[in-house]
């Protein structure tokens, strides 16, 4: 939620760029497309009451619009810019205070004395949000100080200043500040947008943000039970150590001095979130090395070739290291055959023997084909059968016609099925018979039998067999696997995405590729070897040198080892930037693995000292915002650290501060926004929470003097 | 379907059974000596005519002597077998 109580609407005087004109419906379009959520509409010496009303009509809600006007007060002969912003509930009034100050001047003319501006406007009790230092034309300082003084708010005069580092810097050394668009252009508003302040605290209403502003305490506190909490009792140190603090689905810090016992109260956490079942784990940098998260080296790696359209081929690969020549018929049993005369009487009465050999296979596969198709049906009906959603969908006349055609479909099958059954047992009968027949002939005459194959079908089957499977091992060789890149994470702007690349390739017998390693950690040369074989083998499945070819198969070193394409595999893991090869640094890889936890969706964060090893900017840039990310979807994040870019930039709605002195270990419980850090077992021991978090926090000066993009304390 | 013509040839009394397709030598198949790899020669040239399509083979100028007869016998099953194999290469989609 971001907060802008420095815009424009019109063109008032005459150097006011025509740019700030804008109409309630664009206002409307270009501020609902930011995080801008609370608005002041602060014209040049004037206030349009019916474009106020226009814009509040049109914005319907979703965006506080308050009233306000930039007056040039002069003061001591010396001209500055006052915003002054009232109430929305005020509006009639301050738009009537305005009218009677202006009326009869024009905006270029128009002037005003602070003395009157109090006169007239204190009664609303409005924010006074003065120009300031290099905010041009500025209040001065003696002036600033009237206001102050003769104000009956004096809790409500803001210094406004040009950027989000001088409000930082002004606001850490005691002077509240802010910074608004003072937007020239609207049309580069959104853009603009982004650098705006920052609210952490709901604001529903100005009289909500004038409490916030002078640190009421009920206003915090109702503000903060807007975000749902958790009352934790802990015992972080020893069976009698109860701590009891309330936690929110938010930020909570936990900071100290080393040796406080900052990590023992995480684990308790950790421990009371898991005891209940809830998972939550501490996140400590350095705990786990990046390399080992991503696997780099493989060692966990698994393949599944069959996700890539591969496959594994065992029985192929079996079959062909176990492939063996078939004979053919030997030419002599036919002339053997037709040589000798069969004498026998009664066996040439069996006219059997001289019967031809059926085909068998065709029979076999039609019987096959009806087999399947019975079987697929049958699942079918059963599907139909079992399935609620088809039963809920169709209609009982419905069910009965497909359950009616889809049986008579059945039956059908069946009866083929048998037919086909029969006709192909038969034919092995009739051959079985043949041969029987001519096998006791042959015995009882010592005629040799007339041979019944030539021997061509056995050969051809197997070569043909063979010729199936190698082409298939070699199909599954020749596949490419898409390279997988996952992203691990930026590391900073001027490097930007780190990705991990897994490379996967079946080795085909070409590649040289030093940087590949086998997947199955054996020696690589096998499976070079192993590829091109198959590669000479499928060149001469219909030769003679076939078998010659497969013995060579079988006499690489170490082919046992080769049973599937996965023995094949190589595979290569490394990261990457810009698609070049990149050893992250141990700070880098730091942050990744921050990034990295602060990535994966869990309700509850963790996070030990995740500032170790990382760079202000990118705590600033990427952690900070991340961690706030998880704050406003209201995750639990637990933070113990030393860094006041975190503890400081994040505004936590709870701090927990841990000291050790001479009276022992003390606990003190606050937030930001009361500036108060209470001792759990001490009320009245109070500490300032600005105060510790710059003399405790490493770079506490620093983040309190920066932090203007975050607005005060609210 | 094509038909391929086939002749018994003896050459210094040895016996062939040569097939070919008009003037062009498909394979020799020896039937007076048993020599299974010429056989298997032969064997592989046929499966890798087939691949090409369908054929049966026709003797011709069969005679009443041994060779003849054993030649005769030999193309019958020959043809019978190259048929069921032509069918199982359909099956594979091995064909060219």
């Amino acid at each position: 939620m971001k907060i802008d109580l420095h815009v424009h609407t019109k063109k008032c005087k005459q150097g006011d760029a025509d740019s700030r004109e804008i109409s309630a419906i664009k206002f409307n379009d270009i501020v609902q497309a930011t995080q801008v959520k609370i608005i002041a509409i602060t014209n040049h010496n004037v206030f349009d009451i019916e474009q106020y009303n226009e814009i509040i009509e049109t914005v319907a809600g979703n965006i506080q619009v308050w009233p306000g006007i930039e007056l040039d007060v002069m003061e001591d002969g010396k001209r500055g810019h006052l915003l002054v912003i009232a109430s929305p509930n005020y509006v009639d009034e301050f738009s009537e205070k305005v009218h009677s100050i202006t009326h009869g001047t024009t905006p270029d003319s128009f002037e005003i004395s602070l003395d009157e501006t109090i006169e007239v406007f204190d009664e609303l009790g409005p924010l006074y949000i003065a120009h300031y230092k290099q905010k041009k034309p500025d209040i001065s300082e003696v002036a600033l100080e009237k206001l102050i003084n003769n104000t009956k708010y004096p809790n409500r005069v803001i210094k406004e200043v040009s950027n989000s580092i001088s409000a930082g810097i002004y606001i850490s050394h005691g002077h509240p500040s802010i910074y608004g668009s003072d937007v020239q252009d609207w049309g580069k508003y959104e853009e603009e947008s982004v650098d705006l302040p920052d609210l952490r605290l709901p604001v529903e209403s100005f009289e909500q943000f004038c409490l916030l502003l002078e640190k009421d305490s009920t206003t915090i506190n109702t503000a903060l039970d807007k975000k749902t909490s958790d009352n934790l009792v802990l015992y972080p140190f020893y069976a009698s150590s109860k701590v009891n603090i309330k936690t929110y689905n938010d930020i909570n810090i936990f900071f100290g001095s080393k040796g406080t016992g900052k990590s023992c109260l995480l684990k308790s956490i950790e421990k009371h979130f898991s005891d209940r079942g809830i998972p939550a784990s501490i996140f400590a940098s350095g705990d786990v090395k990046l390399e080992e998260v991503y696997d780099i080296k493989g060692t966990n790696l698994t393949v599944n070739l069959n996700a890539h359209d591969i496959e594994y081929c065992l029985d192929e690969i079996e079959f062909i290291k176990n492939a063996e020549e078939v004979g053919v018929t030997s030419i002599d049993n036919y002339i053997s055959y037709y040589k000798k005369e069969v004498s026998n009487k009664s066996s040439k009465n069996i006219l059997l023997k001289d019967f031809e050999h059926e085909d068998e296979v065709k029979l076999e596969r039609a019987f096959v084909d009806y087999d399947e198709s019975h079987k697929q049906v049958e699942s079918f009906l059963d599907f139909l059968t079992s399935s609620k959603p088809v039963s809920e969908v169709m209609k009982e006349e419905e069910q009965k016609d497909i359950f009616s055609k889809l049986s008579n479909l059945q039956e059908r099958l069946i009866k083929n099925r048998l037919n086909k059954f029969i006709g192909w047992k038969e034919t092995r009968l009739l051959n079985s018979a043949v041969e029987i027949f001519k096998y006791e002939i042959s015995r009882k005459t010592g005629t040799p039998s007339k041979p019944a194959t030539t021997g061509f079908k056995k050969y051809a089957l197997n070569r043909i067999e063979m010729e199936v499977k190698v082409k298939k091992v070699l199909d599954s060789i020749k596949k490419q696997i898409n390279e997988q890149v996952e992203e691990v994470g930026n590391i900073g702007v001027d490097k930007g995405v780190l990705v991990c690349k897994t490379i996967l390739k079946i080795q085909d017998g070409s590649i040289t590729d030093g940087a590949l390693v086998t997947y199955d950690r054996m020696n690589k040369n096998p499976k070079k070897e192993f590829s091109n074989s198959i590669e000479r083998i499928i060149n001469r499945i219909y030769s003679d040198e076939l078998f010659e070819e497969i013995t060579k198969l079988n006499s690489i070193e170490g082919i046992e080892d080769i049973k599937t394409i996965s023995e094949l595999l190589l595979f290569r893991k490394y990261f990457a930037l810009d698609d070049i090869e990149y050893s992250p640094s141990s700070g880098e890889a730091s942050m990744l693995m921050l990034q990295k936890e602060l990535q994966e969706d869990k309700d509850i964060y963790i996070l030990d000292e995740p500032e170790k090893s990382l760079g202000n900017d990118y705590i600033n840039d990427v952690i900070v915002p991340l961690v706030k990310e998880k704050a406003r979807l209201g995750k639990k994040i637990f933070i113990s650290t030393h860094d006041a870019n975190i503890a400081v930039r994040t505004l936590p709605y709870c701090s927990i501060y841990r000291s050790h002195g001479a009276e022992g270990y003390n606990t003190y419980y606050g937030n930001p926004f009361s500036n108060n850090l209470v001792n759990i077992c001490d009320e009245d021991d109070k500490l300032e929470w600005k105060t510790i978090s710059m003399k405790t926090l490493e770079g506490g000066e620093q983040a309190f003097g920066e932090r203007g993009k975050i607005y005060g304390n609210i | 379907m094509e038909t391929f013509k086939a002749t018994v040839i003896n050459n210094e009394s040895k016996y062939y059974i040569e097939i070919k397709d008009i003037d062009s030598l498909i394979a020799t198949i020896p039937i007076s000596e048993d020599e299974p790899n010429k056989v298997k020669l032969a064997f592989n040239s046929l499966i890798l005519r087939l691949k090409e399509g369908d054929f049966v083979i026709e003797m011709t100028d069969v005679g009443n002597d041994l060779y003849s007869q054993v030649s005769n016998e030999y193309i019958n099953q020959l043809n019978r077998e190259i048929g069921e194999v032509f069918s199982e290469m359909e099956h594979y989609n091995l064909l060219n």
